[in-house]
């Protein structure tokens, strides 16, 4: 059956949820002026090796990419999916202690860091042991509920857009490519398509309906940075850790009983954030099942679950989670070049060998 | 005495409502066998001696009698028939075999009635009784067609259940028909009594918030299923029918909707949906706003809102399980009350709690407005188990709520999301978007 909708879905939301918090800091830190730039390269980047893992990917029908390295020898396993494990583990256990610090910080000042991060993981664990379909039916219920009101909101956060501080437009500094801070913005870049490789074939799909994705996913790349720079300036965005979060706190609507409907919003985009979170550990878990294939797929979901748990309690501060971003741009970097180029060269490879 | 009729007595044990009763059928005497608790045995008899011969013979008795029905020689079976309701002619007492007839029963069943539980405003109102027998010839009336395929199965050890199933041949789901057939015919010898025993006989796990089985007491409804491609199941004794497989938009979609027009069609099941959702949610937006991120409302609102909560001496979190305990309570009660003391429940229910305890400070005035919206919306949903299973889900998203606020609805929300995304029966998924495109609109 052609699950095209669910997968397209998928990719939206996760990432949605990926790009609103920190993705919006990072770029405007990295650069002062010229913005599209260094969005616009991110976003070039992210369609090209989108589009190569999707072309090698057609090589191989039906099949995932665990399957295609194991088809190719031990080397292959050790030398792709154990980084790409290790990138797995290493970006939950990020994303669930970056986004309850950052939940901490914008509602629930009351509330200790440890229960938040215990319901950032036990919701998608709950979720990821019970299999890829249940984590894809989800998304498309979830979509149905949430999506509507960040269209809604998107619309809003344009009240207080000032459309001078767009310029000035061109900046003849590229050394933003350098900077730690544009690095770490290709978590949202790279951290989210690689399981278009992995849900084979549970859930087929076509490759050509992922463009459509595209069209949601490169908008809000824009609006994540621009929204708060057109609103506040660049010198007083910079200033900011969640500059899109405040730049929604500023709308004023008069005609609704909430002071803070951005609340919503951005708690929606948390619920697209578990969504990813229980990919990812749903991902983790299958690499270990096929490398163990005796234990039970639920009780590597649980270890998994566990030791992410402890990893991210063992983070005491913020600063931490800042250089944990530096070190996992090592394998977030190696993932997202070698995995489609990878894949891509395999395939012609193989389709070389058949004829 | 012959061995037949003593193991028909051994069998069937010293029951007063076995007779033996010896009777002049015309000119020829035999011994008639029944229970007279399920035959007629006077109207009967007329019956019999209207449809036999004028004279019989004495020689050949038993092939003349034997026009009226079948000749039965095994103990068992006859003990199952008599169980059944059927009448059994013997020669004498001492025959070797005896003739089962069907006689002019007593009527134990109630006629075809209105529908109590599932009202619908624009729709027929016949409704399924507790023969499975009547129940399958409201069903052919319902769907003139000779691609209804109807089969009959026996379950049970300690009593033998009747067990229907029914299907569209060409437009039921193959696998599915297969697997149920499957389930049934190897767990024939599983006792059925109640729709637990039914969903473990057909290897669905009976530890579900939500439905695996839809059922509905509504003829057009189930009629309409068949045509989707699912299965109907009768069993004798329960008067609705159990649709397989149940699916996530059953709780919102009526068949009988399609009586309206396409937009107020759509405007209803929307507002169902919505008021799910209210039901599920507002309980813990409540808890949410009062206790934990007052900051999301508008200040004036807070400030009426912690104006109507003062004086209250606990908890958001409390003052609300407590209130909505006593609802639930309310809600049981009235079901289980005869017609006459019910109103008495309303009353005091009414009255008493919501006024008086807000009089006494007890609860806030919001309190009430909220519990009465909450339980107005939760009975928008279609189906009794529905209803049940949004009433204890609301607990989740409450729970959630009374700890991370805010946060706490929307990961309640997606955690009953990420459970219904999980449940599947018989290898068809609960939320199954498949036969929601073939609506056309969600709503």
């Amino acid at each position: 059956m052609d699950r095209s909708v669910q997968v397209v879905m998928m990719y939206i939301l996760t990432h949605l949820g990926l790009i609103f918090f920190l993705y919006p800091s990072n770029i405007i830190e990295s650069t002062d002026q010229g913005h599209w730039i260094p969005i616009s390269l991110g976003i070039v980047i992210h369609i090209i090796f989108v589009l190569v893992y999707l072309k090698g990917l057609s090589f191989f029908p039906r099949r995932n990419i665990i399957m295609i390295y194991s088809s190719f020898g031990k080397v292959y396993l050790i030398l792709f999916l154990l980084p790409i494990f290790l990138y797995f583990i290493s970006a939950v256990t990020i994303t669930v202690r970056a986004y309850s610090e950052i939940l901490t910080i914008i509602f629930l000042a009351n509330t200790p860091l440890w229960a938040v991060m215990a319901l950032l993981l036990f919701i998608p664990f709950f979720l990821a042991i019970q299999g890829v379909q249940a984590i894809f039916r989800t998304g498309i219920l979830v979509s149905f509920l949430f999506l509507p009101f960040l269209v809604f909101i998107l619309i809003v956060s344009f009240q207080n857009v000032d459309a001078s501080y767009i310029y000035p437009l061109w900046n003849n500094d590229f050394s933003f490519m350098t900077k730690q801070s544009y690095i770490n913005s290709f978590f949202a870049i790279s951290g989210g398509f690689l399981f278009l490789g992995f849900i084979q074939p549970e859930i087929s799909y076509k490759h050509k309906k992922i463009v459509i994705a595209f069209a949601a996913v490169v908008p809000a790349f824009i609006l994540s940075v621009y929204i708060p720079l057109l609103t506040f300036g660049k010198a007083t965005a910079e200033t900011f850790l969640f500059p899109f979060v405040l730049a929604l706190d500023t709308i004023t609507l008069s005609w609704i009983m909430f002071d803070r409907a951005t609340v919503f919003f951005l708690l929606s985009l948390i619920t697209f954030i578990m969504l990813f979170i229980s990919l990812v550990l749903w991902k983790a878990s299958i690499i270990i099942h096929h490398s163990l294939p005796s234990i039970k797929p639920v009780y590597i979901v649980v270890s998994l679950t566990f030791v992410i748990y402890i990893a991210c309690l063992l983070i005491p501060n913020w600063q931490q989670v800042q250089m944990l971003f530096k070190w996992n741009s090592v394998l977030r970097f190696y993932v997202l070049l070698t995995v489609p180029l990878s894949i891509y060269f395999l395939g012609h490879l193989s389709k070389k060998k058949v004829y | 005495m012959n061995s037949l009729i003593k193991e028909i007595k051994d069998s069937i044990g010293d029951n007063d409502d076995l007779f033996f009763t010896e009777h002049q059928l015309t000119d020829l005497s035999v011994v008639f066998i029944g229970l007279n608790s399920l035959v007629d045995l006077g109207p009967s008899i007329k019956q019999l001696e209207k449809m036999g011969q004028k004279n019989y013979s004495s020689k050949e008795k038993l092939k003349q009698i034997s026009q009226l029905g079948e000749i039965k020689r095994n103990a068992s079976e006859i003990t199952s028939l008599l169980l059944e309701g059927k009448l059994m002619i013997a020669i004498s007492l001492n025959s070797d075999s005896v003739v089962s007839v069907d006689p002019v029963p007593v009527k134990l069943n109630r006629a075809i009635d209105q529908i109590t539980n599932e009202n619908t405003m624009l729709g027929p109102l016949v409704s399924f009784n507790e023969d499975s027998l009547t129940n399958i010839g409201v069903m052919r009336k319902q769907l003139l067609s000779e691609k209804i395929r109807v089969k009959h199965f026996r379950t049970g050890i300690h009593h033998k259940k009747a067990l229907s199933l029914i299907y569209y041949e060409g437009i039921v789901e193959e696998n599915l028909l297969e697997t149920v057939v499957k389930e049934i015919k190897g767990n024939s010898k599983s006792d059925l009594y109640s729709l637990q025993d039914v969903t473990k006989m057909l290897g669905i796990t009976p530890y579900s918030i939500v439905p695996r089985v839809k059922t509905t007491e509504i003829p057009s409804e189930a009629a309409q299923s068949l045509l989707k491609g699912k299965i109907v199941l009768f069993l004798d004794g329960l008067p609705f029918a159990l649709i397989l497989p149940s699916v996530f938009i059953d709780m919102f979609f009526l068949e009988s909707d399609k009586n309206l027009t396409f937009p107020l069609m759509i405007s209803l099941r929307s507002l169902r949906i919505a008021g799910t959702l209210i039901a599920l949610i507002f309980p813990g937006l409540y808890v949410a706003l009062v206790a934990v991120n007052p900051e999301v409302l508008r200040l004036e609102l807070a400030l009426s809102i912690a104006q109507s909560r003062e004086g209250v001496p606990y908890p958001a979190f409390i003052e609300i399980i407590i209130m909505l305990v006593v609802l639930e309570l309310i809600m049981e009660a009235s079901v289980r009350l005869p017609k006459s003391i019910g109103p008495t429940i309303t009353m005091v229910g009414g009255i008493i709690l919501g006024q008086a305890a807000v009089e006494a400070q007890l609860v806030s005035n919001l309190l009430v407005i909220v519990l009465a919206a909450t339980t107005i919306a939760n009975s928008t949903v279609i189906g009794v188990q529905n209803l049940i299973s949004i009433r204890l889900l609301k607990y989740i998203v409450l729970i959630f709520s009374s700890v991370f606020g805010v946060l706490g609805i929307l990961a309640g929300v997606f955690f009953i999301c990420a459970y219904l995304a999980g449940v599947s029966s018989i290898g068809v998924p609960y939320l199954n978007f498949k036969h929601s495109k073939g609506e056309g609109n969600n709503g």
